[in-house]
C-alpha cells in the first residue's frame, strides 16, 4: 500500500491493519497471476490424451486416488493460491456443463496466459490482449462450427455414439476394455432419454461399484441394484414377476406424532395392547399380502417380530433401502411409494420381472437386483474391479462418457479429435490475424500458438517429437485442406481421424475455448492484488 | 526537569517538578522520535509551562494546515487505489481478507467497501462511493476520483494560505455551475417509440457494461438487461429482477427469463415422479408445512384405553390428508410452499400428477407470487381461483449442473430473471456487479430520460465551460473555479492513461475540439480503440445524466468536507468510535449542507 506522511513525519494508517497487508500492483501482478496459472496448467500437461499419465493424490485423512481426470485432480490438489483456485473452478465449470475435457481446459488455458506473458513484455497492454483473446476465440468457434459434422443416430443405430464415447474413454486407465465401456455407457444414456426433449437425467443412471472380480465383469443391468439383501436369510432369493409394494413406513406399530402416553392401570389393559401391538404386525403383513405383493421393500428397518413374521407368511422383504434408491425402484418398477399400509393397493405395487439376490465370490456380501422392470426408465451401471481405486477411476470415467453421450443427443454434431480440431482453429485463426489492424493482431496470433500447445502435448505424451509431428500434420492439414488430420497417439498408422475413430463432441471443444478465454480474460484484467501476508 | 537520555540503553530517568523519578523508555526508530513513560501515571512533561490536560490521556489531536493537507494526502491515497478501474480498459482488483473470501472486482463501490479504510477522512470516500452506488447504482470510480482530484487541485491553494471557506464556496458555486450545464447539454429520450427507446437504452447499458469483466459479450447482456429492467416496467421494486448464479457454461449461455425461475429445492423420495412440464398450469403457493407432524409442539394425549390408539394415529392423517387433499381440490397442478413438503405429501402429488417444491426461499416465493397473479396462502382453507396464480409454460429444466424450475411467460409480467453463466464463481460474482450496474443505469435512463455522451466528453465540455465562466470572475475565485474545471479533466485523462494512451496528446486534441466557437466539438471524447478522439455521442458512448449529476455533487460535497476539518481528535479507546468521532466532528463542522449530501 502507497504510505502517506502527515505533517510529523508519521505514516498514515488508512486501511486497517495495513503493515500485514502485502500488495502486489501493476505488471507484477499480472506476471505473479500468470505464473500460478501456468503452474497449474503445467502439473495437468502429461495428463492428456490417450498417452497420458495418472495422478495418485492422497488426502489428508490417508485416501488415495488415482486418476487422470482433469477436475478430480484440481479438486483433490486442494490448491491454495487465488489464480491456481480459479484454474480450478475453470475446470469445475467444464465438468459441470460438459463433463469431459477438464484436462485440454487447464492446459488451454495455461497456455494462453504463456503466450500472454511474452505479449506483456512487449509491452502490451493486457486488456488489448484479452481483447485479441476475444475475437480470436470467436474465431476459432465459428471454424469449429464450420468443420464440425453431424451425424444421425437413432435408438437402434448408436455405432457414432459409441465411438465418441470410446475416444473420451481410451484416454483413461480403463481403456484396455473402451469398447465394452462405451457401449454400456450409450446404452444406459439412451435407456433413460427423452429425445423428442432432447434431454437426459443423468441423476435416473445409478453407478454402482463393487470391489473384486474384473473389469469386463462390468455389467448394465436394466433396473436397479441395491447394495441390500433380504431381511432374513431364509428367505427366497430369486422371485421372478414380482409384486413389489414399496413402503415407507416401518413395521412397527404406528406412533402418533404427537406426545402421547398410555396409562395402564390393570392386567386387563395391558392385555390388550399386547394383543393390539400383535395384531398390528399381523394385519401389516395381511395387508401386504392382500394387495398381491410378493416383495416389500420398506425404507426404514422393521422388528425382529416382524421379520419372524414376515419369514413366516413367505413374504420376502428387503430393510432400510435409502431415499434416493427407493425412488428410482419405484420409477423403474412403475409402483408408486406407498405411506401407509392402509393405502395399500393392487395397482401401486411395482412389478419386476425378475428379482434375486446375488453373492460375489467367497465374500459374503450380496446385492439385490431387480430386473426386466415394468419401466426400464432407470438403469444402473454396474462396476467390477480388482481394487477400489480402480473402481472409482472407472466410475469417473464412465461419467465421462455418460456426459458425452447425453452430450451428443442434445447436439449432435462433432469434430475430429487428436488435436486435429485444435490445429485446423491454429490455421484459421493464423490467417484470420492479419486482417486486424492495430495491437489485438499480435493477441490473434498468440491465441493461434497457444491452440497448437494441446496437439503438441498430446504428441509429446506420446512420446513423439512434438514440433516435428505437429508442423507435418499442420501442413498435411493446409495441403489436402483436411481437417481431419491429428496426431497419431495409437500409433495407427495414419493420421486421419476419420480413420482412426477419434470423434469429440462441438460443444464440448467450444466450450473449452469459451472458457479458457474467459478465465485467461479475468485474469489478464487484475492489476493490483491485495491480500493479508500470510496467504 | 532534568532529562538525560542514553542511547546505548534506550532509557533515561526524568524527574519532575514534584521531585518524583520516573523511568521512561526512548524509541529511536527511523526517525520517529518518542518518549514513553514505563510507569503506568503520565504526568510528567519535557515543557517548561504546565500543560493543561483538557482531553483524556492518549488522545491523539492534530490541529490546524498540516492536518487539513495530510487530510487531503489520504483521501489521495484512497482516489490512487480506484484509479486504474475506470474506463472500458481499467483493470480489476483481486482483494482477498484474512478469511480467505477472494473477490475480484472492477466496481469501485465493491473495491472501496473491500479495502477496509480506517482513516477517518478517507472514510468519506468510502462512503460517497456508496451513496453513489445505491442512488445511481454506477459510476462509483468516477465520484471517488473526481473527490480525490478536488482535493488534489485545492492542495497547493491550502498550503499557500488560502482559507479553506473561500476554496468551499467557490467550489459549491463551480458544482452548481456544472450541474446546470449538464442539465441544459442532455438530451431527452422522451416521447420516442418503444423500439428506438430500447435500442437508445441498451447504449447506455453497454457503455456501463464496457469496463466491466463481460464487456466482451456487451451487447447481449445490454439487451438482456434492456429487456429484464422494461418487463418489470416502472415498478420500483428492484427486487423484482432475479440474478440466479450457475457456475459452468460461458456467459452466452446465460438467458432471460420472462418469470421466475429458482434451483430446485430439496426433495423426498417420489418427486422423480411427478410431471415435469405443464402449459398453462394454476399455481398455489403456501406458507405452510406440508407434513406429518403434531400439531400442536407442547401438547400430550393421555390414553386410559388402548384401543383408542389407532384412532389418535388415524386422527393425524388425516389431518394432514385433509389438508393435502384441499390443495388437489382446488385445480392447482404446481404447490409451492416455503416451509418443507414432506415425504408424505411429495408422495401424494406424485399420485395426483401435481408438481411440488417445498422450502423455497422467501424472495423467490414473492417473485413467483408477483409474477403469476397468485397470493401466498397461510392456510389451505377455502381457496379459491383466484389466489391460484398461472403462467405459460412450467418446466423443470438442466441448467448446467443443476435443475432449475422455470416459471415462463407470467401474465403480470413484472419479475423477470437472468440467470448467468460463467466459468469461475468469482467471474459470476463480477459479472453480477456488473448487470447489477447495468440495471441500475437502464432503470435510470428511463426515469429521467435523459443522457449525455460519455467517453469524457461531457466532463470535457463543463470543463471549458466553466474555464470560461471563471474569466468574468474578479477575484481569488477565478483560481478556484479554474482549478475545479482542471480536475474535472482527471476523467479523459485518466481513461487514456488506463488504455495506454499518451495522455497529453488526447487531451490537447480533446481541449482543441471542446473550444471551437459554434460548439461543434462538444460531444466530442476519448476513443479508446484508437487513441484518438471520437464523437462520442455518435458511437452511442452515453450515461444517463443523473450518473454525471450525482458523480459531481457527491463528489464536490465530499471535497469540501475534508477541506472545511482542521482538527481531529482521536480517542484511543475504542477503535470503531474513532472514525465516527472525526467524521461526526467534520460534518459539525462543515454545516447543515455537509449533512444533506447523503440524501441528495
Amino acid at each position: 500500500m502507497a504510505l502517506a506522511f502527515d505533517e510529523y513525519g508519521r505514516p498514515f494508517i488508512i486501511l486497517r491493519e495495513q503493515e500485514s497487508k502485502s500488495r502486489l500492483r501493476g505488471l507484477d501482478a499480472q506476471k505473479a497471476n500468470i505464473s500460478a496459472g501456468v503452474a497449474v496448467a503445467r502439473i495437468l500437461r502429461t495428463s492428456l490424451g490417450p498417452k497420458g499419465m495418472d495422478k495418485m493424490l492422497q488426502s489428508p485423512d490417508g485416501d488415495i486416488t488415482i486418476t487422470n481426470d482433469g477436475a478430480t485432480i484440481l479438486e483433490q490438489m486442494d490448491v491454495d493460491n487465488q489464480i491456481g483456485k480459479l484454474m480450478v473452478e475453470l475446470s469445475r465449470s467444464q465438468d459441470y456443463e460438459i463433463g469431459d475435457g477438464t484436462t485440454g481446459v487447464v492446459v488451454m488455458a495455461g497456455a494462453l496466459l504463456e503466450q500472454a506473458e511474452r505479449l506483456l513484455e512487449r509491452g502490451i497492454h493486457p486488456i488489448r490482449v484479452a481483447e485479441g483473446y476475444e475475437i480470436a476465440s470467436k474465431i476459432a468457434v465459428d471454424h469449429l462450427q464450420q468443420i464440425s459434422h453431424k451425424f444421425e443416430f437413432s435408438a437402434t443405430h448408436i455405432e457414432p455414439l459409441v465411438k465418441t464415447c470410446m475416444t473420451t474413454l481410451s484416454s483413461k486407465i480403463v481403456n484396455r476394455c473402451k469398447r465394452t465401456l462405451a457401449e454400456i455407457a450409450v446404452k444406459a444414456v439412451m435407456a433413460v432419454a427423452d429425445l423428442e426433449r432432447k434431454d437426459v437425467n443423468l441423476d435416473l443412471i445409478k453407478v454402482e461399484g463393487k470391489v473384486g472380480g474384473k473389469l469386463e465383469d462390468t455389467e448394465l443391468i436394466y433396473g436397479i441394484l441395491v447394495d441390500k439383501d433380504m431381511s432374513h436369510p431364509q428367505m427366497p432369493k430369486q422371485i421372478e414377476d414380482a409384486k413389489i409394494a414399496i413402503l415407507t413406513c416401518p413395521f412397527e406399530p404406528p406412533k402418533p406424532k404427537t406426545k402421547h402416553k398410555v396409562d395402564i392401570d390393570t392386567v386387563e389393559k395391558f392385555q390388550t395392547l399386547r394383543q393390539q401391538e400383535q395384531k398390528y404386525f399381523d394385519d401389516m403383513v395381511q395387508q401386504c399380502k392382500d394387495v398381491g405383493a410378493t416383495l416389500v421393500i420398506c425404507q426404514w428397518g422393521f422388528d425382529d417380530e416382524a421379520n419372524h413374521l414376515l419369514m413366516h407368511r413367505n413374504l420376502p422383504a428387503v430393510r432400510w433401502v435409502g431415499g434416493v434408491e427407493l425412488e428410482l425402484i419405484a420409477i423403474a418398477t412403475g409402483g408408486r411409494i406407498v405411506p401407509r399400509f392402509q393405502e395399500l393397493t393392487p395397482e401401486k405395487l411395482g412389478k419386476a420381472g425378475l428379482v434375486r439376490e446375488k453373492a460375489f465370490g467367497t465374500t459374503k456380501d450380496r446385492m439385490l437386483y431387480i430386473e426386466h422392470c415394468a419401466n426400464s426408465r432407470a438403469v444402473t451401471v454396474f462396476i467390477r474391479g480388482g481394487n477400489k481405486m480402480m473402481i472409482e477411476e472407472t466410475k469417473r470415467s464412465i461419467h465421462d462418457a455418460l456426459c458425452v453421450a447425453r452430450n451428443l443427443i442434445r447436439n449432435n454434431s462433432i469434430v475430429y479429435g487428436g488435436g486435429a480440431a485444435e490445429i485446423s482453429c491454429s490455421i484459421a485463426v493464423e490467417a484470420a490475424a492479419d486482417k486486424y489492424p492495430g495491437v489485438e493482431q499480435y493477441a490473434v496470433r498468440a491465441f493461434a500458438d497457444a491452440l497448437d500447445s494441446v496437439p503438441m502435448a498430446l504428441a509429446e505424451n506420446s512420446g513423439l517429437q512434438p514440433i516435428e509431428t505437429l508442423s507435418a500434420v499442420k501442413s498435411q492439414q493446409i495441403k489436402d485442406n483436411n481437417p481431419c488430420c491429428g496426431i497419431d497417439c495409437n500409433d495407427a498408422g495414419t493420421n486421419d481421424m476419420r480413420e482412426q475413430n477419434v470423434f469429440e463432441t462441438l460443444i464440448g471443444k467450444q466450450q473449452q475455448l469459451l472458457l479458457a478465454t474467459q478465465v485467461v480474460k479475468m485474469i489478464l484484467k487484475i492489476d493490483d492484488v491485495i491480500s493479508p501476508t500470510e496467504y | 526537569v532534568d532529562f538525560t537520555p542514553d542511547f546505548h540503553c534506550p532509557c533515561a530517568s526524568i524527574r519532575n517538578r514534584e521531585g518524583q523519578i520516573s523511568i521512561v523508555k526512548i524509541d529511536v526508530d527511523e526517525g520517529v522520535f518518542g518518549i514513553r513513560n514505563t510507569f503506568g501515571e503520565g504526568r510528567f512533561s519535557i515543557l517548561q509551562q504546565p500543560q493543561i490536560i483538557l482531553l483524556k490521556e492518549g488522545t491523539d489531536t492534530s490541529q490546524g494546515k498540516p492536518q487539513l493537507v495530510s487530510n487531503i494526502n489520504a483521501c489521495m491515497a484512497v482516489a490512487d487505489v480506484v484509479r486504474t478501474t475506470l474506463g472500458p480498459r481499467g483493470m480489476d482488483k483481486l482483494i482477498h481478507d484474512d478469511k480467505g473470501n477472494t473477490t475480484i472486482s472492477n466496481d469501485g463501490a465493491t473495491i472501496m467497501k473491500l479495502l477496509d479504510i480506517v482513516h477517518p477522512a478517507s472514510k468519506i470516500l468510502v462512503d460517497i462511493a456508496k451513496s453513489q452506488d445505491s442512488e445511481v447504482g454506477d459510476g462509483t470510480t468516477t465520484v471517488v476520483l473526481l473527490a480525490g482530484e478536488f482535493l488534489r487541485e485545492a492542495k497547493p491553494f491550502v498550503d499557500d494560505g488560502v482559507h479553506p471557506q473561500n476554496l468551499i464556496r467557490s467550489y459549491r458555486a463551480a458544482s452548481y455551475l456544472a450541474i446546470e450545464k449538464i442539465k441544459e447539454l442532455a438530451v431527452s429520450i422522451e416521447g420516442k417509440s418503444l423500439e428506438e427507446k430500447k435500442s437508445l437504452l441498451a447504449n447506455c447499458a453497454a457503455t456501463t457494461l464496457s469496463s466491466k469483466l463481460i464487456g466482451g459479450e456487451k451487447e447481449f447482456f445490454a439487451t438482456m438487461v434492456v429487456d429484464a429492467v422494461l418487463a418489470i416496467e416502472s415498478d420500483d421494486r428492484l427486487n423484482m429482477i432475479g440474478i440466479k448464479k450457475v457456475p459452468g457454461g460461458t456467459m452466452r449461455d446465460s438467458f432471460l427469463v420472462n418469470g421466475v425461475a429458482f434451483k430446485k429445492t430439496f426433495s423426498y423420495a417420489g418427486f422423480e415422479q411427478q410431471p415435469k412440464k405443464f402449459l398453462n398450469p394454476k399455481i398455489l403457493l403456501l406458507n405452510i408445512e406440508l407434513e406429518l407432524k403434531s400439531e400442536k409442539e407442547n401438547a400430550e394425549i393421555r390414553l386410559s384405553d388402548p384401543l383408542q390408539y389407532q384412532s389418535i394415529v388415524d386422527a393425524e392423517w388425516n389431518i394432514i390428508y385433509d389438508k393435502l387433499d384441499k390443495c388437489v381440490k382446488s385445480g392447482a397442478k404446481i404447490v409451492l410452499s416455503r416451509l418443507a413438503i414432506g415425504d408424505l405429501a411429495t408422495q401424494y402429488f406424485a399420485d395426483c400428477d401435481i408438481f411440488c417444491a417445498g422450502r423455497v426461499a422467501e424472495d423467490d416465493l414473492h417473485r413467483v407470487a408477483a409474477a403469476t397473479g397468485g397470493t401466498v396462502q397461510t392456510s389451505v382453507n377455502n381457496v379459491i381461483d383466484e389466489v391460484l396464480g398461472s403462467c405459460e409454460v412450467f418446466e423443470e429444466k438442466q441448467v448446467g449442473n443443476e435443475r432449475f424450475n422455470i416459471f415462463n411467460g407470467c401474465p403480470s409480467g413484472q419479475t423477470a430473471t437472468i440467470v448467468l453463466r460463467g466459468g469461475a464463481d468469482q467471474f459470476i460474482e463480477e459479472a453480477e456487479r456488473s448487470l447489477h450496474d447495468a440495471i441500475m443505469i437502464v432503470r435510470r435512463a428511463m426515469k429521467n430520460s435523459t443522457v449525455v455522451a460519455g467517453g469524457g466528453a461531457i466532463d470535457m465540455e463543463i470543463s471549458r465551460y466553466l474555464r470560461q465562466h471563471a474569466r468574468t470572475i474578479a477575484g481569488k475565485s477565478q483560481l478556484f473555479i479554474n482549478s475545479f474545471a482542471k480536475a474535472l479533466e482527471v476523467i479523459p485523462r485518466q481513461l487514456c492513461d488506463n488504455a495506454g494512451f499518451d495522455a497529453t496528446d488526447v487531451l490537447n486534441k480533446l481541449r482543441q475540439k471542446h473550444a471551437l466557437a459554434d460548439g461543434e466539438g462538444a460531444l466530442y471524447g476519448v476513443d479508446i480503440n484508437t487513441g484518438g478522439i471520437a464523437d462520442s455521442f455518435a458511437n452511442f458512448v452515453w450515461e444517463p445524466a443523473v450518473v454525471k449529476i450525482n458523480a459531481i455533487n457527491a463528489a464536490t460535497e465530499a471535497a469540501c468536507l475534508i477541506l472545511s476539518v482542521d482538527e481531529t481528535v482521536k480517542n484511543p479507546k475504542s477503535e470503531s468510535a474513532q472514525g465516527e468521532a472525526a467524521a461526526g466532528m467534520g460534518r459539525g463542522r462543515g454545516g447543515g449542507r455537509g449533512r444533506g449530501m447523503r440524501r441528495r
